[in-house]
């Protein structure tokens, strides 16, 4: 493909820039794919160089240093200690315990049942004397499994810690050696509020997120390595192990290995929800972007009176919690809900309408009430922006005579199209996991008879988020199934973002807005 | 062999022992949850106060009563059983699942007998697997009828389906019946037809056998009655009483929504069995579930708690029990005195729930999927345009039964016809669970059958040869192109594969 | 300006061409009038509709006509006769704690992110894009067990809700960001010259200008709670004391209480919209100017 220079893009008609743009994208794909492959070797050598430069700087610390930090290799803190920064030695040394002490108490035990995760399960006894039944619990798959991924956490905080002892003590001696004095535990509780502020605001938000997100995304992945269901919760019923692959082939497998030849694959059923998805994803972000800009406009013009009043009258679908008013909607289309039955008794139709029982009336249906969901969101979020746009930019506008089109297009769409892409790559992975509209409004429905039905049933307007909850909730509460769906649509939803990342400019240049 | 020896040693100490020295272990103060419906918790709590007060055995329950409707019981304790209460109700067909979750306790010997001796058959039927019990019926009513409007429905058309949905459709009126999103009201129109889903369980709640004709002759004209009534425009999938508010002349629905459909429609409510439809001039009668709600106790690791619910779920479900939640609920009982007394049998719900029992069939221990697969049937004849899309919908069913049922086991089928071959309605399929089955053969004059693979009912898997026990069969050998097995006999016998070996044993 | 200089050169032409202009901008603003009415009708008629349910008293189910035959407040009195105080109050200390705690930690996040240049930042920030992309679906059920480990289900699921709320919402911090980043850098080095700490100058000249953001962050975290189902369902389970609104009402759908309790669902959807509507109301201004900053701008 010829490449032009920028002298010659610009002479190009308006028709061949966007053929050209178009064209480049495509031929720039392999090198891309190219691209990610060496990023990915830069990445591993990267690692590697730094696992290496680290040991030896390690082994370095350990040969040159003097007495205090050969003792600190072994108790932490105590380099610390011995040249007077007490409130850090302190902290090193009492992390240690701390570690040590759970490691025998508890973190060998769950350690060292991870590879099995459980040999033992419940026995039933029989009471002779009382005539009753008893159950004796032993081991729990899930705690040791969901303790054994703590356990790993903890080892990995600990060996960073100790990292970072070592390096202080490293530190410590040059410091010493040049003549300078050490920090004082003073002057690391100030650093606390200057320069390492940073360290300070973020301690408490990125605990949070490692124990209360990371760590369940990191077992919600190896459990689609295992067999936990309702029958084998681990505990209770029966123990749980690691299955292998073993769940991903029978998601992904295209042909059944089961006598019943009719019936659909997983992979084949998972393929349709996931058209579904990315179509009403696509529907539900674009129909409330444009619409809610529009709406927002309306309500901004200049001689539109009560804008408050407008404004709060949208609100108060935000207010209704979803539950309660996608409910009363979703009654409200029903064969025999006050929809059909005001346009019947209007005489428009004879028949009641199938929004819920036809596919595609139903997918229909679902887009249009998200519409009136979603309105109010983007009313909110693009009227903000709508008013920071420059107001010259239309009054020059005006005089050269463009209609309000004309204004549209060329003004407000590129403005708000820049600064809200990234927006609307997050609403368009939000809605691809849009649980409440689909789950309150149909639950699925109307069904998908084809669609394989071991893991309950399927609906043509099923989500992948929607159908990843059936199956846990189906009879046979598959939740190694329901994890393998879970990581197919990160797969989706991260390829998706990664293209989009790459194709919009205002996501990268978070600078420009400064 | 376990049982057998728990329930020796039990009968020798309960003469020694239980008597005295059990009774009296059991006194002291528990702290339990019981889950139980809604508008039964006043009740419990008073039936549990007044155990406390009027037992024998020095126990006092320390009782925290939650509302967990019956139907969510079930998913709700197999997501975290420790957390579950330590009684609870649900209905019947949660009752497998929870088995294999280890949700429920067995029952102890004296108070099997008691349940078993009480209750109705049926009612212990559905709290048995295999030969243990593990729950305590609770109610008798989980089942259905219909509830129609009687300035709509004139009561000469009551039996007949395709004049009801003449009726409905002249008044522009909903005929609400769950064909759509229920196979516990779907299957009815198949056992109207003399179709059967049977499954089996074992003693740890693990399904090991299946006999199910849906797929069949008669299986068709079901579905032919389906499609009648879910292509007439005025079709509602719904079986919520207060359907009658919204323009529904007839709700096909059970004894819960007596109270609403009477405040609705008043003196012009009627009730009735469920209808007959026709097809190729014959009449089929519409049946049904008759179901069970059960109480359940959940497994404890103390065996004196364990004894003391025991005896608490069997006080709760006793005769005087159950007569006062029908009294205070209309719940109907499946203790056999109390659904004898006079005020059960005059009850107009119930009596509409009588009148459709002998068309009923006892709701037995159904595979959880098989809700799930069965209910698209509806959906599946409502798209097909001809008799080759019915015929479609219901292959679609049964491949996924089959299918469903490979996920557990890598068995054959053992396909029998034991009146003729050729006569399709008494073909009984059985699903070799771990290549093993426990089949009765009835007397008749042809007792044959043939293994095939699942799936693939024409072709005969090539077993001809019976390794042990061929005097109980006839090999029709090479002759016959199926090579079938004809039993010369009838009895009980027990198939076993290995490898490509057959053995068939009398029991 | 311009168009006064256009006038001199032009007078007759502007003077039509500017009353052609009015004509249609009058035009115009019917039309929007007009849209702006049937919108608001549309969107009301559930909130209406739910309303008038909520006041008929002449029976509980549910029925294909809007207006009550007989009205009454019988719903909500009856509502105050069952557990729904309690999951009330429960939703409502949930969403206090939770809008002050996960303001502050939002803050903390987006504050850092915007202004702070430090060596993991970009990496941060992407670990978090990640993250974002799981569904949350699953890990419902892990937390839960942690929660259930800690004491924190059942009876004393709002602690544990409230700490499962916070705890992820430091990923949320793209709105605040996006304001913070329209905030001059020159102003806190300006002030980091004087002499000032980080903290002084978080506390004394970043935060006074931050009412919009802080105010709009306050107010979505106040309305999460009320309409969380699935997890609270999880953590109370099955413990009415414990339960929130949602969980509590919707309970009553099941088959064999809607047609008791349908009406007082809709009096209970009522009475938990108030708090919400009423908030939204007072502080629309900064929730219109907090997005304003730069809501969507990553």
């Amino acid at each position: 493909m010829k490449k032009y220079s920028d002298l010659e893009y610009l002479k190009l008609s308006k028709g061949q820039k966007l053929l050209y743009k178009v064209k480049s994208f495509f031929c720039a794909i392999p090198q891309k794919i190219l691209g990610l492959f060496v990023a990915l070797w830069n990445l591993i050598k990267n690692a590697c160089t730094l696992v290496k430069n680290e040991a030896v700087d390690i082994w370095s610390t350990f040969v040159n240093g003097d007495w205090k930090t050969k003792v600190s290799f072994l108790v932490m803190g105590f380099g610390n200690l011995a040249r007077g920064q007490i409130l850090r030695g302190l902290l090193f040394l009492l992390f240690e315990v701390v570690f040590i002490g759970y490691m025998i108490l508890a973190g060998g035990y769950w350690l060292s049942m991870l590879p099995t995760l459980g040999t033992k399960g419940p026995s039933e006894e029989y009471d002779f004397v009382l005539d009753a039944y008893y159950t004796v619990y032993n081991d729990n798959s899930f705690k040791i499994l969901l303790y054994g991924v703590l356990t790993i956490f903890f080892i990995i905080a600990f060996v960073y810690t100790w990292r970072v002892n070592v390096r202080q003590n490293k530190l410590a001696e040059q410091i010493l050696k040049s003549g300078k004095k050490l920090k004082s535990g003073k002057d690391d509780l100030r650093s606390m509020v200057d320069d390492k502020f940073h360290s300070t605001l973020l301690a408490l938000p990125l605990t949070g997120i490692t124990v209360f997100t990371i760590m369940p995304i990191v077992f919600m992945i190896l459990v689609a390595f295992t067999n936990y269901d309702g029958a084998h919760d681990g505990y209770y019923s029966n123990l749980f192990t690691w299955v292998g692959l073993d769940n991903f082939n029978t998601m992904l497998n295209w042909n059944v290995s089961s006598g019943g030849g009719s019936v659909q694959s997983y992979a084949a059923t998972f393929g349709e929800i996931l058209s579904w998805t990315l179509m009403w994803a696509f529907f539900a972000t674009f129909s409330n972007y444009f619409l809610g800009m529009f709406v927002a406009m309306a309500i901004n013009k200049k001689g539109i009176k009560l804008k408050k009043l407008w404004r709060t009258v949208l609100v108060l679908t935000i207010a209704i919690p979803q539950f309660i008013s996608l409910l009363y909607v979703s009654k409200m289309f029903a064969k025999n809900g006050i929809v059909n039955g005001f346009l019947m008794s209007m005489g428009w139709i004879t028949e009641a309408l199938p929004f819920w029982e036809d596919p595609t009336w139903a997918r229909v249906t679902v887009i249009l009430i998200n519409i009136w969901i979603g309105i109010p969101h983007l009313m909110l979020i693009t009227t903000g922006i709508l008013m920071n746009i420059p107001q010259d930019l239309y009054e020059s506008a005006r005089i050269d005579g463009a209609n309000a089109w004309q204004q549209y297009s060329k003004i407000t769409l590129p403005y708000m199209l820049f600064v809200t892409g990234p927006y609307l790559l997050t609403s368009f992975t939000g809605n691809m996991n849009n649980f409440n509209v689909i789950y309150l409004l149909t639950g699925g429905a109307p069904t998908n008879p084809a669609a394989s039905s071991a893991a309950g049933t399927v609906g043509y307007t099923d989500l992948l988020i929607t159908w990843l909850f059936k199956i846990t909730q189906g009879a046979e509460s598959q939740y190694y199934l329901a994890s393998v769906v879970g990581i197919l649509v990160f797969v989706v939803v991260a390829l998706i973002s990664l293209v989009v990342y790459n194709v919009l400019p205002s996501i990268k240049n978070e600078e420009d807005f400064q | 062999m376990k049982k057998f020896l728990a329930l020796m040693l039990a009968a020798i100490m309960a003469f020694s022992m239980v008597a005295t020295a059990g009774a009296a272990s059991l006194a002291g103060t528990y702290d339990i949850t019981v889950w139980v419906a809604e508008n039964a918790v006043d009740l419990t709590k008073a039936q549990i106060e007044k155990y406390n007060t009027t037992n024998e055995l020095g126990i006092t329950f320390n009782a925290t009563v939650e509302a967990v409707s019956e139907a969510d019981a079930g998913t709700q304790m197999i997501t975290d059983v420790e957390a579950g209460g330590d009684l609870f109700c649900f209905a019947q067909d949660q009752f497998a699942r929870l088995v294999q979750a280890g949700a429920l306790a067995k029952l102890g010997v004296k108070a099997g007998e008691t349940v078993a001796a009480a209750n109705v058959p049926g009612a212990v039927t559905a709290v048995t697997s295999g030969d243990t019990l593990y729950a305590y019926p609770l109610t008798a009513d989980n089942g259905y009828f219909m509830y129609y409007d009687k300035t709509v429905i004139p009561e000469e058309h009551i039996d007949s389906l395709e004049a009801i949905i003449a009726d409905c459709e002249a008044a522009q009126k909903y005929f609400a019946y769950e064909m759509q999103t229920s196979a516990w009201y779907l299957a009815g129109m198949f056992f109207g037809t003399g179709c059967v889903s049977d499954w089996t369980t074992d003693d740890d709640g693990t399904f090991i056998s299946v006999r199910d004709t849906f797929n069949s002759a008669n299986g068709l004209i079901a579905a032919k009655g389906i499609e009648k009534l879910v292509k007439s425009p005025m079709h509602l999938s719904s079986s919520s009483g207060s359907e009658f508010a919204s323009g529904a002349a007839v709700v096909v629905t059970g004894t819960w929504d007596y109270n609403t459909v009477k405040g609705i429609l008043g003196d012009n409510m009627g009730v009735a069995d469920l209808p007959s439809f026709e097809v190729d001039g014959q009449s089929y009668h519409i049946g049904s579930f008759s179901g069970y709600k059960l109480m359940g106790v959940k497994p404890q690791v103390d065996a004196v708690k364990a004894a003391a619910l025991h005896q608490l779920a069997q006080y709760l479900t006793n005769e005087a029990c159950q007569m006062e939640r029908f009294e205070a609920l209309a719940w109907g009982p499946s203790n056999i005195n109390a659904q004898a007394s006079d005020l059960v049998q005059a009850n107009p719900a119930l009596v509409a729930l009588n009148a459709q029992a002998p068309y009923s069939t006892v709701q037995g221990q159904i595979h959880g999927s098989w809700w799930d697969i069965a209910k698209v049937i509806g959906d599946d004849i409502k798209l097909a345009t001809d008799e080759a899309g019915l015929q479609a919908a219901l292959d679609n069913y049964y491949a996924k039964i089959d299918a469903l049922f490979q996920l557990d086991t890598s068995a054959l089928l053992f396909v029998g016809a034991w009146n003729g071959w050729n006569n399709a309605d008494d073909t009984d399929t059985y699903y070799l669970k771990d290549n093993t089955l426990t089949l009765e053969v009835p007397a008749s004059d042809y007792m044959g059958g043939r293994i095939v693979n699942p799936g693939d009912w024409g072709t005969d898997k090539g077993f001809a040869q019976v390794t042990v026990g061929a005097e109980y069969i006839k090999d029709l050998g090479a002759d016959n192109p199926d090579n079938n097995i004809v039993f010369a006999e009838a009895g009980n016998y027990t198939v076993t594969l290995n490898g490509t070996e057959i053995s068939i044993v009398k029991n | 300006m311009s168009e006064n200089k256009l006038l001199e050169q032009n007078a007759s032409t502007i003077q039509k061409h500017h009353m052609g202009l009015k004509a249609s901008r009058a035009m115009s603003n019917t039309a929007i009038y007009a849209l702006l009415v049937a919108i608001s009708i549309i969107w009301l008629i559930p909130f209406v509709c739910i309303l008038l349910q909520s006041f008929r008293v002449e029976s509980t189910w549910q029925v294909g006509y809007v207006i009550p035959q007989k009205w009454g407040f019988d719903n909500y009195i009856n509502l105050f006769k069952t557990d729904f105080p309690r999951w009330y109050t429960n939703t409502f200390i949930a969403a206090l704690v939770t809008s002050v705690l996960q303001t502050i930690i939002v803050l903390c996040m987006s504050y850092t992110l915007s202004r702070f240049r430090f060596k993991l930042r970009k990496p941060l920030m992407r670990l978090m894009l990640i993250l974002g992309m799981f569904p949350g679906m699953l890990t419902m059920i892990i937390l839960y067990r942690v929660l259930k480990d800690l004491g924190l289900t059942q009876a004393n699921a709002v602690p544990g809700l409230i700490l499962v709320y916070i705890a992820s919402s430091g990923m949320g911090y793209y709105v605040s960001k996006g304001f913070f980043d329209t905030i001059p850098r020159s102003l806190d080095e300006a002030a980091r010259v004087d002499g000032a700490t980080r903290f002084q100058v978080l506390k004394k000249i970043i935060l006074p200008l931050s009412k919009p953001i802080v105010i709009y962050t306050i107010l979505t975290a106040f309305m999460g709670p009320w309409g969380d189902y699935v997890f609270a369902q999880y953590i109370s389970f099955g413990t009415s004391s414990g339960m929130n609104v949602a969980v509590g009402l919707y309970r009553w759908l099941n088959k064999d209480q809607i047609a008791q309790c349908y009406t007082m669902f809709c009096a209970g959807g009522v009475l938990v919209a108030i708090p919400v509507t009423v908030l939204f109301m007072c502080l629309q201004k900064y929730y219109v100017e907090g997005v304003t900053g730069g809501a969507v701008k990553g």
